[in-house]
């Protein structure tokens, strides 16, 4: 292989090799590009449950309370026994639970969507912490609640008031910025899960409708493996029956509806597509090309080059065209990404999910988490696209060169 | 040979002798060419064997071949056959590509050669900044590259109006008589082969004398 002959060959029919390092370059861009949006919907999908600090989250449905009277379960969300909650965290490849209450509190004046915390684990809404605008978090042992911003300004309550729960009275140690807050974990009102524990078990309507002992919750938070999050989803339906309602990524990201959200065969066959179709637009250009050097390629025989010398020469020719395509494509879907991060997602939270009374004024409409999708080029997916079209290179010129070098060059250095 | 039913070239037996100058002449078409890619290699017989320089070249594989002719052939075409893409000496210098060596020792060697084709002030020109006399010249040059022990010339003086052909008829005689290369050449002029050691005339696929 000679350098200097390569790239003269090269510059010498400039306008062919560009169009054969665009046409692939192109079918390299959709790759990335194609596959980074792929990977960007699917981070997104994570975010609803990574700002609790969880994988999957579980309740399960029940019966509709019959009266709206003190402290009920929403119908999406019924008692989860202690006893299920220790078999699952049995699981193979779960690495930890949070646990939640989650309780509609109807009084005589207000109705309160109250959720009851553990203020010390890491996994579900004790992250509600760093969202605190006023005050302080919740401490141990004591009776004491957390107030969502909105809520307070709507019904005037401050920092060192007291509300009353339920016949339980709470002094107001901190307010939440709930629009900071996961979309999962919004209620007017935050409790110790102790707390919120009492109120359940002491409300007689509650029980008539979902039998409640202390120790049992009605959310679960849920760390895990991240390869796992599919089987485990799977076992815990089977633990918790038909009415539970496990919730991964991959639920958000059917319900983003978007192709790419779809499914990674789409990703893949699309990127197949894009890709065989620029190495054909390569191939093409390039056999143009070779054909026409017929004479030359008789020329190099007659003079002493091997066949091996000839196919060495073309495919490095093909090989550095090929990489000029791959560094010129990745060169694209970096611009194309950086113009698809501007695109915002909205990610609907599911109805069940959603701690709203749908029964009341708003409770019924669909809530969306809303982001900037995470549109970047991975350093591994611009490594493996850069050396797809080294591949590609050698491989067509390595073919183009095999099927030239056959040549008799008595045939084509005849004078014409 | 045969191509097909057709049988160009028939019952031919030739030798040529170290340091002999032979000229090949005949009609258009009676198959003098097909004789020298014979004889050089670019072409196997259908019958019969070629040895050059003591060495049956009929069995050799197509790349043992191309090393043969490396090592012990130049050719000069009647279309010259540059590369377009490449100066002079890099036309000059395109047998050395493949083998080890420094591009400037290429160069050198390159170089040299053009000097005696009195071609110095144009070893960076490509082909198509030459005229056909020039394009010849660096065309011999790049025949003698590797030393050959002997050059096949087909037609060398057939895109060249007469006085640079004459020219070029003159540098081959030099070469012959002062480095003592072997030339079979090809032609269908018997004015340039009374320059020749030794003249054959062809006619329909034979040797007639």
């Amino acid at each position: 292989m000679n350098l200097r002959y390569m790239l003269k060959e090269l510059y010498y029919q400039r306008r062919r090799t560009l169009m054969s390092i665009l046409g692939l370059s192109i079918g390299i861009a959709l790759l990335i590009i194609l596959n980074s949006l792929s990977s960007a919907y699917r981070q997104a999908a994570q975010v609803p449950l990574k700002e609790i600090g969880a994988d999957i989250t579980v309740q399960r449905s029940g019966d509709v309370p019959k009266d709206l009277a003190g402290a009920v379960f929403p119908c999406s969300a019924v008692t989860i026994r202690k006893e299920e909650v220790e078999k699952i965290r049995k699981l193979p490849g779960v690495r930890g639970i949070g646990t939640g209450l989650l309780l509609w509190v109807f009084d005589p004046n207000r109705a309160w969507i109250v959720l009851g915390i553990e203020k010390d684990n890491s996994i579900g809404p004790s992250l509600l912490r760093s969202s605190v605008t006023e005050g302080r978090f919740l401490e141990d042992g004591k009776p004491e609640a957390l107030v969502e911003q909105a809520y307070a300004r709507q019904f005037g309550i401050k920092l060192n008031d007291t509300i009353s729960v339920a016949d339980d009275k709470f002094p107001v140690v901190g307010i939440i910025d709930a629009s900071r807050a996961a979309k999962i974990a919004i209620a007017n009102i935050y409790l110790p899960i102790k707390e919120a524990q009492n109120l359940a078990i002491s409300s007689k309507e509650l029980q008539s409708v979902s039998p409640y002992a202390p120790g049992d919750v009605n959310l679960l938070f849920i760390k895990a493996d991240q390869e796992k999050i599919t089987g485990l989803a799977s076992e815990m339906k089977t633990i918790l029956g038909n009415k539970a309602t496990v919730a991964t990524p991959d639920s958000f990201l059917k319900l983003l509806g978007s192709l790419f959200a779809l499914s990674d065969k789409f990703t893949l066959a699309a990127s197949l597509i894009a890709i065989i179709v620029a190495v054909l637009i390569a191939f093409k250009t390039m056999a143009g090309n070779i054909a026409e050097r017929a004479r030359e390629i008789g020329v190099l025989k007659a003079v002493g080059w091997t066949n091996r010398n000839v196919v060495s020469q073309l495919m490095s020719e093909s090989v550095i065209q090929c990489f000029m395509a791959g560094i010129l494509g990745l060169l694209i879907a970096l611009v194309a990404s950086f113009g698809l991060s501007f695109m915002k997602v909205n990610i609907p939270i599911p109805w069940e999910m959603s701690p709203n009374p749908h029964f009341l004024p708003g409770g019924g409409d669909q809530i969306f988490k809303t982001l900037r999708l995470p549109v970047h080029v991975p350093w591994n997916l611009a490594f493996f696209a850069i050396l797809l079209s080294i591949i590609i290179g050698g491989v067509t010129g390595g073919l183009l060169g095999r099927h030239i070098s056959k040549i008799k060059p008595s045939e084509v250095l005849r004078h014409e | 040979m045969k191509y097909g039913d057709l049988e160009v070239v028939k019952g031919v037996s030739l030798a040529v002798n170290e340091g002999e100058f032979v000229c090949l002449v005949g009609k258009s078409g009676c198959g003098k060419t097909t004789l020298l890619s014979l004889l050089s290699g670019l072409e196997k017989p259908t019958k019969g064997r070629v040895n050059l320089d003591g060495r049956e070249i009929t069995t050799s594989s197509e790349d043992e071949l191309a090393l043969f002719r490396r090592d012990n052939v130049g050719f000069i075409f009647q279309s010259f056959n540059l590369i377009p893409t490449l100066s002079a000496w890099e036309n000059v210098a395109l047998p050395l590509f493949p083998i080890k060596m420094t591009s400037e020792e290429r160069r050198r060697r390159a170089t040299e050669l053009l000097g005696k084709m009195e071609l110095g002030h144009r070893i960076e020109h490509l082909p198509s900044a030459l005229s056909g006399g020039e394009k010849q010249r660096v065309a011999i040059a790049r025949a003698l590259i590797n030393n050959p022990k002997i050059i096949f010339a087909d037609e060398p003086t057939g895109n060249l109006d007469s006085s640079t052909g004459e020219a070029i008829m003159g540098i081959l005689n030099k070469l012959h008589k002062e480095e003592g290369v072997a030339i079979l050449m090809v032609t269908h002029e018997d004015e340039l082969a009374k320059t020749a050691n030794r003249l054959i005339r062809m006619k329909d696929g034979e040797i007639m004398s």
